[in-house]
């Protein structure tokens, strides 16, 4: 049974591309600023969310650690234009980074069942936090305190557009990263380990191993959106990045579209941007009111919009279409 | 002996999901007897347990205690009006010592207000219990704790005790002895219903039994004639 | 940060030990008779410690005393709380309650944010700076109080979990929820009464916790991650297991205060605990 249905229908495909390819234009052809602010933002919760689902959704890993993630190839990136590392490289590698991390974390985490992993996980963005705060690897001392860095060198001079494009590539480039994962026998391992852990054990599923390529390619590619989320920012500090927000922010998209579903992030990080324009005036209460949002669709509609759409016939055709 | 039935079950069906456990099932179990039912393990005989226990609830169809109607009654109801069920596998509370887990047993109202006396009649019932009464249930023999879980079953203060699979992994002169002491708490007037996969040895014991397949009655009668019957000795005893 | 005087930070977190192995209860409780490991019961021993600072400073009352008035606020949450979002959580999936538990922990947050500013607050009572001596060192009274406290909650629901009816319904159905319902136990109440029980010992620890270290509203984290490392150190199911996990991770807050000062003693309960969850995660002492 070598790699299922990995090949996408070319109708499928375009059905990616053309809209990606479209949104591209989005900052060239003179909307305003908040528009491509906002498809900025909604790919790179895309991803992220994407990412997440992939853990909690399809292989029940409730993973709480998305911000040391971002924050770790974050800081390699933005690090790394102080030391003269192109950001290329530094976006790169600051992914690998976070994916090598996750591989580290992974022996430390997997040995817990569901509860404690995610304890465990929540943890590690809290001690990642103290520890940039306290240490400053490159430059001197700051006056006044605080210990954030500012993107330097070529990096800061970036055309907006180009760091827009990335953000696209990444979002798009997740939902078909989750396309072929979720078809292929990493993802029917996954849905085995998810239904019954010992089962799948048994028969010959190595779930150690499964656990750790899912949790290494949610780190990555999670680090690679939170790259490019910094290299627009300009500036990167311990309290907002490794900060609790983006794990809410995180999982109401997925929560929101639809946990375990293709379709939920993407639907749920449209609402979930939306929501962050919405509430921006209310930042004091944000966290109230989306934490109070999570609590209300995880018990009326756990399914979240795509629940809701798969009620109606269409919706199901058309997706059943393009399973192919 | 009263001619309406301790227990009368109609026409149940019982689904776990949408998995159907139970088809249209009926039975009675009389006061004062002891009742058998035989099947498979994959019969539906825990299922109907539980059932009747209200730990599950049928579709359709009633279930009759004393009169009075109790299908969709919660557990902890049916308990008090007077039924108990002593697991298959015993169940017993690993971490307690066995007074503790008979003291468990008499957790409803009812129960608690006959505790000092049923305790003693547990004792006297089964005289190894009273002896290891201090002693972590986990670290009792097979036999002994099923001793202690029907000991437990008793401290409900029950008119009805079912017990599921009572001969389960225990040798044989352990398993007499136990049913030994079924006939005496039957004598005390406690109705016994049990569920065995041990043909032979249930219509010995029992008054009258059900055979029990795929989650429906296929034979009834008293143990003298289903030991007569010409398809158990086939099916059960290759005669 | 003399390097001569080692007694006092073993003192300090012998007595600190208390304090955190009562933080520890709730979470323990909860898990061992839900299997649901409560996200958000950092934030409610948080919000147990402003409710007792809003008794001090607005009612006047002291807040030890004030317990008349927090305990049962804080059970009717925890009922609340069991009755109405964890209980439907468990039957929707397995990342339900970890989900919901996580939003709960963060509209609690933000909601003390909102009251009380992140403004960093303290329980000051008379006797707050008071001091006692020992071994000739002088200590801190509100530490004495955390370990008796510790202890007297401790022995308080052992005495309770193995003497009354409602204590040993919740100790059967901790180890077996379905014999417990054969012997006619109520479970559905028996969780109530179980969160609202752990909410109880949560209001407890969040009064003295007010009473020995500054709080803000986002403390709950660091919280949960105590209660946690206590559990896992000390092992499920074993009182003295928590206990003694709650001394041992007051001695590594206390030493490492010692050794490498006050900023790094977060940081290294923090690896600590990850450490023991790599290599480890059965505890101590687990059943």
């Amino acid at each position: 049974m070598m790699g299922t249905k990995m090949r996408i229908k070319p109708t499928v495909l375009l059905g990616y591309l053309v809209p990606t390819v479209l949104l591209a234009f989005l900052p060239m052809a003179g909307f305003p600023r908040a528009w491509t602010l906002y498809v900025f933002l909604f790919a790179i919760y895309l991803a992220m969310a994407n990412m997440w689902n992939l853990l909690a959704g399809y292989s029940g890993l409730v993973s709480l650690c998305q911000p040391a993630f971002l924050g770790i190839a974050g800081y390699a990136m933005v690090i790394g234009t102080w030391l003269g590392i192109p950001w290329g490289i530094g976006l790169l590698g600051g992914a690998v980074i976070a994916g090598v991390f996750a591989l580290l974390l992974s022996n430390a985490v997997f040995r817990l069942t569901g509860v404690y992993f995610s304890i465990g996980t929540l943890v590690v963005p809290e001690a990642l936090r103290m520890v940039f705060y306290l240490w400053r690897p490159v430059g001197g001392a700051l006056q006044g305190g605080g210990s954030g860095y500012m993107v330097k060198g070529a990096a800061a001079l970036l055309p907006p557009s180009y760091i827009y494009w990335m953000a696209l590539l990444v979002g798009v480039g997740s939902m078909i990263i989750m396309r072929i994962v979720l078809r292929s026998n990493l993802g029917l391992g996954l849905a085995a380990i998810r239904d019954n852990e010992r089962s799948a054990a048994a028969c010959g599923v190595d779930v150690f191993r499964l656990k750790v390529y899912t949790f290494v390619i949610s780190a990555t590619i999670t680090g690679l959106a939170g790259g490019i989320y910094f290299l627009n920012m300009g500036y990167i500090e311990p309290s907002a990045t490794f900060n609790v927000k983006w794990t809410m922010a995180i999982l109401l998209a997925t929560v929101i579209g639809g946990i375990r579903t293709e379709e939920g992030p993407f639907f749920g990080s449209l609402v979930t941007v939306f929501l962050y324009f919405l509430l921006a005036r209310y930042s004091g209460y944000s966290l109230l009111i989306q934490g109070v949002i999570l609590i209300v669709i995880m018990l009326l509609s756990p399914q979240g919009i795509v629940g809701m759409l798969r009620k109606m016939r269409w919706y199901r055709n058309l997706t059943a279409y393009s399973e192919g | 002996m009263q001619t309406e039935p301790l227990l009368k079950i109609q026409n149940i069906e019982v689904f776990h999901g949408t998995f159907q456990a139970i088809w249209g099932l009926s039975l009675e179990v009389r006061r004062g007897e002891a009742c058998a039912l035989i099947g498979a393990n994959t019969a539906g005989k825990s299922t109907l347990l539980d059932t009747i226990n209200g730990v599950l609830h049928p579709a359709t169809g009633s279930i009759e205690f004393m009169g009075q109607e109790i299908s969709k009654l919660d557990s902890f109801e049916i308990v008090d009006l007077g039924i108990t069920q002593v697991p298959e596998g015993r169940r017993l509370f690993p971490e307690m010592t066995v007074l503790e887990n008979l003291m468990m047993g008499s957790y409803t109202p009812n129960a608690r207000k006959h505790c000092k006396e049923n305790l003693e009649r547990v004792f006297e019932l089964f005289p190894k219990v009273k002896d290891r009464q201090k002693q972590l249930a986990k670290t009792m023999s097979g036999g002994e704790q099923q001793m202690v879980a029907i000991g437990r079953g008793l401290m409900a203060h029950p008119q009805l005790i079912m017990i599921d699979e009572l001969s389960l992994g225990l040798a044989p002169i352990i398993v007499d002895e136990i049913f030994k002491t079924i006939h005496k708490i039957k004598a005390q007037g406690v109705t016994v219903l049990f569920v065995e996969q041990n043909v032979a040895k249930t219509l010995m014991e029992a008054d009258r039994a059900y055979i029990i397949e795929t989650g429906k009655v296929s034979l009834s009668g008293t143990a003298t004639e289903l030991r007569n019957d010409k398809n158990i000795r086939k099916a059960y005893f290759g005669v | 940060m003399g390097h001569g005087d080692l007694v006092t930070p073993i003192l300090m977190g012998v007595m600190l030990g208390g304090l955190y192995a009562l933080t520890a209860l709730g979470l323990s409780m909860v898990f061992g008779v839900m299997r649901v490991i409560n996200l958000a019961h950092g934030d409610l021993v948080v919000l147990a410690s402003y409710g007792s600072y809003a008794v001090l400073t607005i009612l006047g009352i002291d807040p030890v005393v004030g317990l008349i008035i927090t305990i049962p606020i804080m059970f009717a949450i925890g009922v609340l709380i069991q009755k109405y979002l964890m209980s439907k959580a468990v039957t929707i999936g397995a990342e339900a309650p970890l989900i919901i538990a996580f939003g709960l922990s963060l509209v609690i947050q933000n909601t003390n944010q909102i009251m009380w500013t992140p403004l960093s607050r303290g329980i000051n009572t008379s006797y707050s700076q008071a001091s006692f001596y020992l071994f000739h060192r002088q200590l801190p009274m509100t530490y004495l109080m955390d370990l008796i406290v510790g202890i007297v909650v401790m022995l308080a629901l052992r005495e309770f979990l193995k003497r009354t009816y409602m204590g040993r319904a919740i100790d059967a159905t901790a180890q077996d929820p379905r014999a417990s319902r054969l012997m006619g136990v109520n479970t559905k109440r028996i969780y109530y009464y179980a969160f609202g029980i752990a909410m109880v010992s949560a209001a407890i620890a969040g009064t003295f916790l007010g009473m020995t270290f500054p709080f803000t509203p986002t403390s709950g984290t660091t919280f949960l991650t105590i209660a946690f490392g206590t559990v896992i150190i000390g092992g499920l199911g074993s009182m003295m297991g928590t206990f003694l996990g709650g001394i041992i991770l007051g001695l590594v807050q206390t030493l490492s205060a010692y050794f490498l000062g006050a900023n790094a003693q977060m940081l290294v309960l923090y690896i600590v605990i990850i450490a023991i969850l790599a290599f480890r995660p059965q505890g101590l002492f687990g059943r």
